[in-house]
């Protein structure tokens, strides 16, 4: 079997709409911004479309792999192009599509080399879709690089804050990931003696030797585990997305550190399970480090770029905990905040993006009492971060409660801790709040207009998303739940 | 089949010799002239050394062996001819009476290469390599009014010359060990006797040969100088397409052994690793931007090496798409050199500030060449070195596959800076857009295309470079 195709190649046109979108942007002449934004959310929306369009369609009652478009591409290599869509990769193909489209959205005002920036964002959303939709080792790596450059010309040409040192040390830090990543991938293909980088036939259980499946399982997991932001190779993170401009910052924060999560999940925990179940403490430790860390430094921040980058760590490391608990709560979950924490993390950075662009300042201090001046820019930011504090109703409190009740019931001690630090990290999201939108009222701002209507569509989106998962958590858990039960029952 | 037509390549490469000698002759110097006949002949030339890819059989008394293998490197020989005549629109770094001169020493050095990829006796082999060296120790100096063009050459002689004495050495011992002078009984004979000190000191100062060509550590003094003081096409010329002939024969003698010495091996991962290291390190320090590329193919010649030391077939076939690979990736970023340096100066890194607006094109090119060559996908480079460490994982190197790596990041630190200074920092002061010809353009829209393509679809080179690499077996 060489060639194997759904009715219509949904997840290849999923791709495709990033690809030529990007092609048509490269040939529009650099002037004509306005064409070049309409042609970028054309792409961008036909992309969300189709994965919206996907997570609905998806059969849960079959499950498995379905979507599948499988074509040899390199034969002496076992190479395939081999896309599938799962209950694993569905929430991450949607929420790639929304933040995209949201992202464009936010970035509709930019000004200064328009042309580039879409054409990298584009690059850099191609690979990451690629990633997700990808079942084939090659084309997960190759993708996986594809999403990581293009965030050095985008941070460091559009960026601020100590831009071109950010965006240095991101670049660096995550092919330096990669340099692991890589060689682990390498050592899972030629000790299979299979000849070939498709996952699903990899994934049969005895095909590596425990040895060999713990050996690849740590190279993997620091490879992705340095762009999922695990503790102590988060530090990249903040400062990345501190620098980076508002739409990458989204794209960044709200996609790209899952792709780091989704990696150890699909290429780390899939190939290697036993590798997985001895390294799981060391997981659970580490993760527990980032939910602590995360929310004790976010404290102590005065920047508000600082403050969701640092929550970011933290949340990050809820999905790591739940990835570490090696059950099936723990895992949905993961999967879940993985999706909730990104729709959020974009809000965020959407709603301090707007802020930043008006008053040039992000310092919290320096703000104070925005939310007399703009009471609705304020308020997507509030529920941002109420969303991410874990209010009930709202997406993160149905993933973060799952995940606290499986670590707990694994690891009692770390699970203890990863929760007090979630009130911690309350504490520090509230204080934000409170010191930026509410008390005195600084005059400097007060002629700044607030959200129009047609600039608050990209946060709507994210809100209504928010909303809707968190008032129907099972329309996700459902999906997630086809691939996680299986998977976990059919551990050695 | 008459059996000289096995000589088609090397014997045009002789005629295009002969017609820029004529032209070298005549007294009134006009570049364009020059120019467009090299142009046409080198284009000619690759047509011919593609025609000729399936040739096979042994000529001169079996010291001359045709095969899928020596073709295909006469091949990308030809085209890394070709390219580099195409670089020469401005060839401003070269006084024009010189420049039939200049077209001539090309044409004998790609001849002399090609000659180099086909010997299969020790003897030939030398001569043909004296010949390349020869044509190339005349380039370097050929350069006008700079200064630094003069120590260039003398320190490149005296490196070549050293080199050579060494390499005649080796081959004394070798044949002293196995009595021949054939490769092809050498091949019989060494791998029984690799063990014995003789027989390893001699292919090891062998090697030392080419390792100088190839400018692998601690053969690698006369690279950045070299590359700063030569012309930019000279230097695109040894950048490239010696490099070439040079992974071509290194492979050929490590093939002698047949595999079996675990102590060549040894030599040859300390220096893999030495080179990647030092190459990569230095490089970041670098401001001139040919300096950069010379300490990045030291680092270069690393990675070939760890292909060649696997010793397999598909380590052989790996180096091959390395080499390829390394071939257009470098004659990207000479283009971009020669086209933004276009009064034949050096280029410093500073000098791209700003190329973004001038032209975006060759910004373009620059920065997937460079991200090719730090090997991040979907780049040919990248595609390259994945083969590369594939292959040195199939032998169980999993250290060396994971330093490579490590190094491969480093080294993304200064393509970085590179990619920085063209898309990021501003010209002190307002300069012109570049102004890029038609073909320029085109040439340009080439290399990037085959540089994605077989990046992301590299099944057709991959099965070329795996029968060729069959033939040293």
């Amino acid at each position: 079997m060489s060639m194997e195709f759904a009715n219509f190649p949904y997840l290849s046109a999923i791709l495709l709409s990033c690809v030529v979108g990007l092609l048509v942007i490269l040939f529009i002449p650099a002037e004509r911004k306005m064409l070049i934004k309409w042609v970028s959310l054309v792409s961008a929306g036909i992309a969300m479309a189709l994965s919206i369009y996907l997570f609905f369609a998806y059969d849960k009652a079959q499950g498995g792999l379905q979507f599948v478009e499988k074509v040899l591409w390199v034969e002496s290599m076992g190479i395939y192009y081999f896309n599938a869509a799962d209950g694993f990769n569905l929430p991450m193909l949607m929420l790639t599509g929304i933040v995209l489209f949201t992202g464009v959205l936010t970035m509709w005002d930019l000004e200064t080399r328009v042309k580039e920036f879409f054409a990298f964002t584009f690059l850099l959303v191609a690979g990451v879709f690629g990633v997700f939709m990808s079942m084939d080792l090659f084309f997960i790596f190759v993708w996986y690089d594809v999403s990581l450059f293009p965030m050095y010309p985008l941070i460091a040409i559009w960026g601020s804050t100590r831009k071109e040192y950010g965006a240095m040390k991101l670049t660096l830090y995550l092919l330096a990931g990669s340099a692991l990543i890589l060689p682990g991938i390498i050592y899972l293909f030629v000790n299979s003696g299979l000849n070939t980088f498709d996952v699903v036939a990899l994934m049969q259980p005895g095909t590596f030797t425990p040895f060999q499946q713990k050996f690849a399982f740590i190279l993997l997991y620091l490879g992705f585990g340095i762009l999922a932001g695990v503790w102590p190779f988060h530090t990249w993170s903040p400062v990345g997305h501190v620098a980076a401009p508002t739409a990458v910052s989204m794209i960044h924060a709200g996609v790209l550190m899952k792709l780091g999560a989704f990696g150890v999940l699909r290429v780390a925990i899939f190939l290697c399970p036993e590798g997985w179940q001895y390294w799981a403490q060391l997981m659970a430790v580490l993760a527990t480090c980032g939910i602590v860390y995360g929310a004790f430094v976010g404290l102590a921040q005065t920047d508000l770029k600082y403050v969701i980058g640092y929550s970011s760590v933290s949340h990050m490391g809820i999905v790591g905990l739940g990835l570490a608990t090696v059950t099936i709560d723990g895992l949905n979950g993961a999967v879940f905040q993985m999706f909730a924490h990104g729709v959020m993390t974009a809000l965020l950075f959407s709603s301090v993006g707007y802020i930043y662009d008006r008053t040039h300042t992000k310092m919290i201090p320096e703000l104070g009492g925005l939310s007399k001046t703009m009471p609705i820019a304020s308020g997507y930011f509030i529920l941002a971060a109420l969303a991410g504090i874990g209010v009930p109703c709202l997406a993160s409190f149905w993933a973060e409660l799952l995940v606290f009740i499986s670590s707990f019931k694994v690891y009692p001690v770390r699970g203890a801790l990863a929760i007090c630090a979630l009130v911690v990290g309350a504490l520090f999201m509230l204080r934000v709040v409170q010191r930026t939108f509410y008390g005195e009222k600084n005059e400097k701002f007060a002629h700044i207009p607030d959200v129009t209507f047609v600039q608050g569509i990209p946060r709507m989106i994210l809100v209504a998303v928010i909303v809707i998962f968190g008032l129907f958590p099972s329309l996700m858990l459902d999906v997630v739940q086809t691939a996680v039960v299986p998977f976990i029952n059919g551990l050695p | 089949m008459m059996k000289w037509t096995l000589f088609i390549p090397e014997l045009y490469c002789l005629f295009m010799g002969v017609v820029f000698f004529g032209l070298a002759m005549v007294s009134r110097p006009n570049p364009r002239r020059d120019y467009f006949a090299a142009l046409f002949l080198a284009g000619v030339g690759v047509v011919v050394a593609l025609a000729s890819v399936r040739l096979e059989g042994t000529l001169f008394f079996e010291a001359y062996r045709v095969d899928l293998f020596s073709q295909v490197f006469k091949v990308m020989l030809a085209m890394g001819f070709f390219l580099v005549v195409c670089l020469c629109t401005e060839l401003n770094g070269i006084e024009e009476r010189h420049h039939p001169e200049f077209y001539l020493f090309l044409t004998t050095c790609t001849l002399a290469m090609m000659m180099l990829v086909s010997s299969v006796e020790l003897l030939t082999i030398y001569v043909a390599l004296e010949l390349s060296s020869y044509s190339l120790y005349i380039l370097v100096p050929l350069r006008r009014g700079y200064g630094i063009d003069v120590e260039a050459g003398i320190k490149y002689l005296m490196v070549g010359a050293s080199a050579s004495a060494v390499m005649l050495f080796g081959l004394s011992y070798i044949f002293g060990v196995t009595h021949t002078t054939y490769v092809a009984e050498i091949i019989q004979v060494l791998p029984t006797v690799i063990g014995t000190p003789a027989a390893i000191v001699g292919l090891l100062l062998t090697l030392c040969g080419f390792f100088f060509k190839l400018a692998v550590f601690p053969f690698h003094f006369w690279a950045p100088d070299v590359y700063q003081g030569a012309a930019n096409q000279v230097t695109a010329y040894i950048a490239t397409a010696s490099k070439v002939a040079a992974v071509a024969i290194i492979m050929r003698m490590v093939a002698l052994t047949g595999g079996s010495s675990t102590y060549l091996v040894d030599v040859l991962v300390t220096l893999s690793i030495a080179s990647m290291t030092l190459g990569n390190l230095v490089a970041i320090v670098q401001k001139d931007m040919k300096r950069l590329l010379a300490y990045s193919s030291i680092s270069h010649a690393g990675y070939v090496l760890i292909g060649i030391l696997s010793m397999s077939t598909t380590g052989y076939a790996s180096a091959i798409f390395y080499i390829l690979a390394y071939l257009v990736m470098n004659l990207c970023c000479f283009l971009v050199v020669v086209k933004v340096a276009h009064d034949g100066s050096d280029l410093k890194i500073a000098q791209l500030a700003g190329l973004h607006h001038r032209s975006p094109l060759l910004a373009m090119a620059l920065m997937l060449a460079v991200f090719g060559l730090a090997g991040i996908p979907p780049t040919i480079g990248f595609t390259g070195k994945f083969l590369v460490f594939t292959a040195a994982m199939e032998k169980g190197y999993v250290a060396l596959v994971i330093i490579a790596m490590i190094n491969a990041t480093i080294s993304l630190y200064y393509y970085i800076l590179v990619v920085k200074a063209a898309y990021l920092l501003e010209p002190d002061e307002e300069l012109p857009r570049l102004s890029v010809s038609l073909p320029t353009k085109v040439l340009t829209v080439v290399l990037v295309t085959v540089m994605v393509v077989f990046g992301v679809a590299p099944s057709y080179l991959l099965e070329v470079a795996r029968a060729a690499a069959r033939m040293l077996m």
